[in-house]
Parts: structure tokens; C-alpha cells; sequence
């Protein structure tokens, strides 16, 4: 799992929504770029913003596995063709590539997670998203952040409880009924304390927010956002 | 630090109640996300996440449900570890499973409108059984077409192998949990009322 690590660099000092526009960027020229060139253009870039973000290729690989299993099936079955020639290869080559480019971006995205405070990017959204709208969200992801460790426990909770009175020998969706009803309960026992205790403390429209400034670093991650997404549109819409 | 000279501007406490529901709910989805159980031949487990879809949907209708999809997935994109594999990031929403992502809100605005017939919430333990059966599959469905969709597209795959890779492994899990939340749905124990 790669979460936020406090440090200074690079990255850590740039402002969450300039980071929130070169992963778009990136996401965006490297699901529209398919030559060589491109791809090998950014895996360069790729690897210079884990740098910046201090996190080593092999643990943002380590930390994206997840997406590997499926990453690496897809070229198998886009390969395999039922009657002959059996195997296609270029249809092969042609999604072995797509899938490299996808790992591209959720390594990129690492970088992201490892150098951005959760309070920062709850800021991000509050000034992006206007409005109501985006005052809930950014709350939101706040509150998500400070009870996902709770219910993680209340879940596992639950989960040793079954185990102790052989719930485990249950069938699969009474087991998954079980665990969902028990959450819910329990999640919803903790929300009617939190929306008590929110309304007790005035819960507004109107809070004050951390600051949040762009600075100097910032100058060049949003011109690098701007280039890329400015190369993809030039690809897709025909001149 | 600046701080807001205006007067405070109280949120209602309807609206508080029913946000701080959906976002018990969103964390519930991103508190299950780790729990997968292996599924042989198949590329990817199964996880409780689209029964809590499901839920969401059938408790808290289809406004509230949609935002608390929302809400899991912004958190998830800036680095709260709510995806599958206690994974983060925004890559992640346009990575290989981008596309079942997106389809949760819609999925959960899918099933509210067709359970609770409209933007008021109803009891779901009253609504008929073809009712929920059938906005549980509808939203399967839109689940599975979207991933898979999304799939082929950004692997460059033909349907039938994203199909095949993206959504035939999933059917038998899926149709347990729709089994699963029909018995939640049927007991009783989810009134509205807990969430007004």
C-alpha cells in the first residue's frame, strides 16, 4: 500500500491541483499516443516523475500488482485467435502495448498519492469544485479518511465473530449478507453519533479551509500538463 | 491562515443526516474493498464492493446514493486507499477497471430510481420482489457493459475478449450478491427511517 509520506521534494512542495493536472495530462497522452516514440517518450517522463515524487519504479510497480494479473492475461487473450492461425501476434503486441501504457498511468499516479496530504487534496476539491457540491465532497473526504480505519476494524470485527461461531462453514451469501448487514448497522450506529455531533458544532457552508497557493514549482508542472494535454488534442481532432 | 469573516451559514440537519449516511456508506465500500475471496480461473476476486453499490442505491435512494459513489471515488482518486487492494490514486479510475468505477454512481442512481420510484425514499423492504430483482440486474448489467466497455477500449481488446476477461469470471459472484441483498433488503433491518 503507498500513502502519503511526509518529505521535501519536489513533488511534496507543488500544489495538489497542479498535480491533479498532469496526472490528467499524462492519463490523457497515454491512452491517445500509440507509437514507439510516445511510449517511449513516456516512460522517461513516467520515470522523472516518480523521482521527483521520490519513489522508486520498482515499488510503484510493487504498490499497482493488483492491475498486473489482468494487465499481463490481456495480450495472452487478445493473441489467442479460435482457428488458425491460433495465434494473432500483432493483436497480441498491439494490447501488450495499450496495457504498458495503462501501467504507465497508475504508476505516475503513485507519485501523486505518496506526496499529497489528504487535507490538501480536500482543499484542492473545495476551490475546484464550486459550491455546494464541492464543499460536501471535500468534507466527505475527510470524514472518509478519519472512519475508513474504524469500519476496517468494525468489519474485521465482525468477520472474527463469524469465524468464532463457524460462520465461515455458511454459505458464500449468507456470509456476504451477514457482513454487509452487520457493516451497515454499525456504520449507520456511528452516523447517527456524527451527524448528532456535527449539527452540535455548528457543521456550516461556510468553514475556513488550509491555505493553498501556487508557487514558483508550480510554474512548470502546469505548463508539462498543458503540453501534454495540448499534444492529445492535436492527435484526436483532426486539423 | 485566513478565516472567513461572514456569518455561519448552518447546514440543514436533514442534509447533515442523510450526507454523513452516505458517507458512512462510501467508506463501508472502501472499508470492504481489501476483503477478496479467490475465484479459480478467473483474473480477479470477488469483492463485497458492488453489494455495497447495490445497497446504496436501495437505502439511500437514488441522490444520496449517487453521491456516496461519488464521494468513494474522489476519495479514492486523491490517495485515500479505497480501491480493491487498499489501492489509490487517479490513475487507477483510468487504469484496466476505470470502467466499473464509473458506473457505480449510475448503478446506485439506478437502482434508487427504480426501487424508490422517484427522488423520495421509500421503504425497500415494500417494494415488490420483480421490482428489486429487476433494478439489481439492470444495474449489473450497466455495471459489467460499462467495465467491459472501458476495458476493450483501453486495451484494445474485441467485446467478446473483454467480455470474457471482464465480466463472464464475475457472474456467479454477482449473482450471489444479488441474492445477498435481497435477503438484507427482505428482513427488514434497513428501514429509511435510520436515514430520514
Amino acid at each position: 500500500m503507498l500513502t502519503y509520506v511526509p518529505d521535501d521534494t519536489l513533488a511534496h512542495r507543488l500544489d495538489p491541483r497542479s498535480k491533479l493536472a498532469v496526472q490528467l495530462g499524462f492519463a490523457a497522452a497515454a491512452l491517445t499516443h500509440t507509437s514507439p516514440r510516445a511510449i517511449f517518450a513516456l516512460t522517461g517522463l513516467a520515470i522523472g516523475i516518480l523521482a521527483a515524487a521520490n519513489v522508486s519504479p520498482t515499488r510503484a510497480v510493487v504498490a499497482a500488482r493488483y492491475a498486473l494479473l489482468i494487465l499481463s492475461l490481456a495480450p495472452l487473450l487478445a493473441a489467442v485467435t479460435l482457428g488458425p492461425p491460433w495465434i494473432d501476434t500483432d493483436a497480441g503486441l498491439t494490447t501488450a502495448l495499450a496495457s504498458y501504457r495503462v501501467l504507465l498511468v497508475l504508476l505516475v499516479s503513485t507519485a501523486a498519492v505518496r506526496s499529497t496530504r489528504v487535507r490538501d487534496s480536500r482543499a484542492a476539491i473545495q476551490r475546484t469544485i464550486p459550491g455546494r457540491p464541492g464543499h460536501l465532497l471535500g468534507i466527505g473526504v475527510a470524514l472518509l479518511f478519519r472512519f475508513l480505519p474504524v469500519l476496517r476494524t468494525d468489519i474485521q470485527t465482525i468477520r472474527d465473530a463469524m469465524a468464532a461461531r463457524l460462520g465461515t462453514q455458511r454459505r458464500a451469501h449468507e456470509r456476504a449478507g451477514t457482513i454487509a448487514l452487520l457493516g451497515l448497522s454499525r456504520a449507520f450506529d456511528r452516523a447517527d453519533r456524527l451527524s448528532l455531533a456535527l449539527r452540535a458544532r455548528c457543521f456550516a457552508w461556510n468553514p475556513t479551509l488550509p491555505p493553498l497557493s501556487f508557487s514558483r514549482p508550480d510554474i512548470p508542472a502546469l505548463l508539462l500538463a498543458i503540453t501534454l494535454l495540448c499534444s492529445t488534442l492535436l492527435t484526436t481532432i483532426p486539423l | 491562515m485566513e478565516t472567513d469573516q461572514r456569518g455561519v451559514e448552518l447546514v440543514d440537519d436533514a442534509v447533515v443526516h442523510r450526507f454523513v449516511h452516505a458517507v458512512l456508506l462510501a467508506t463501508l465500500l472502501g472499508a470492504v474493498a481489501p476483503v477478496a475471496i479467490p475465484l479459480p480461473f478467473s483474473p480477479a476476486p470477488i469483492t463485497l464492493q458492488v453489494l455495497f453499490v447495490f445497497l446504496a442505491g436501495l437505502v439511500l435512494g437514488p441522490v444520496w446514493g449517487a453521491f456516496s459513489m461519488v464521494l468513494y471515488l474522489t476519495a479514492g482518486a486523491v490517495g485515500v486507499p479505497v480501491f480493491a487492494g487498499f489501492n489509490a490514486g487517479l490513475g487507477v479510475l483510468f487504469g484496466q477497471s476505470g470502467g466499473y468505477l464509473w458506473s457505480y454512481p449510475f448503478a446506485a442512481a439506478l437502482i434508487g430510481l427504480f426501487v424508490h420510484r422517484g427522488t423520495d425514499r421509500r421503504d425497500p423492504a415494500n417494494a415488490s420482489l420483480p421490482v428489486v430483482v429487476t433494478a439489481l440486474v439492470a444495474a449489473t448489467i450497466l455495471i459489467y457493459g460499462m467495465g467491459s466497455a472501458y476495458m476493450s477500449l483501453i486495451l484494445e481488446l474485441n467485446a467478446w475478449e473483454a467480455i470474457t476477461v471482464g465480466a463472464l469470471p464475475f457472474i456467479p459472484g454477482e449473482l450471489l450478491k444479488i441474492a445477498a441483498a435481497i435477503a438484507i433488503v427482505r428482513s427488514g433491518r434497513l428501514s429509511p427511517n435510520r436515514v430520514r
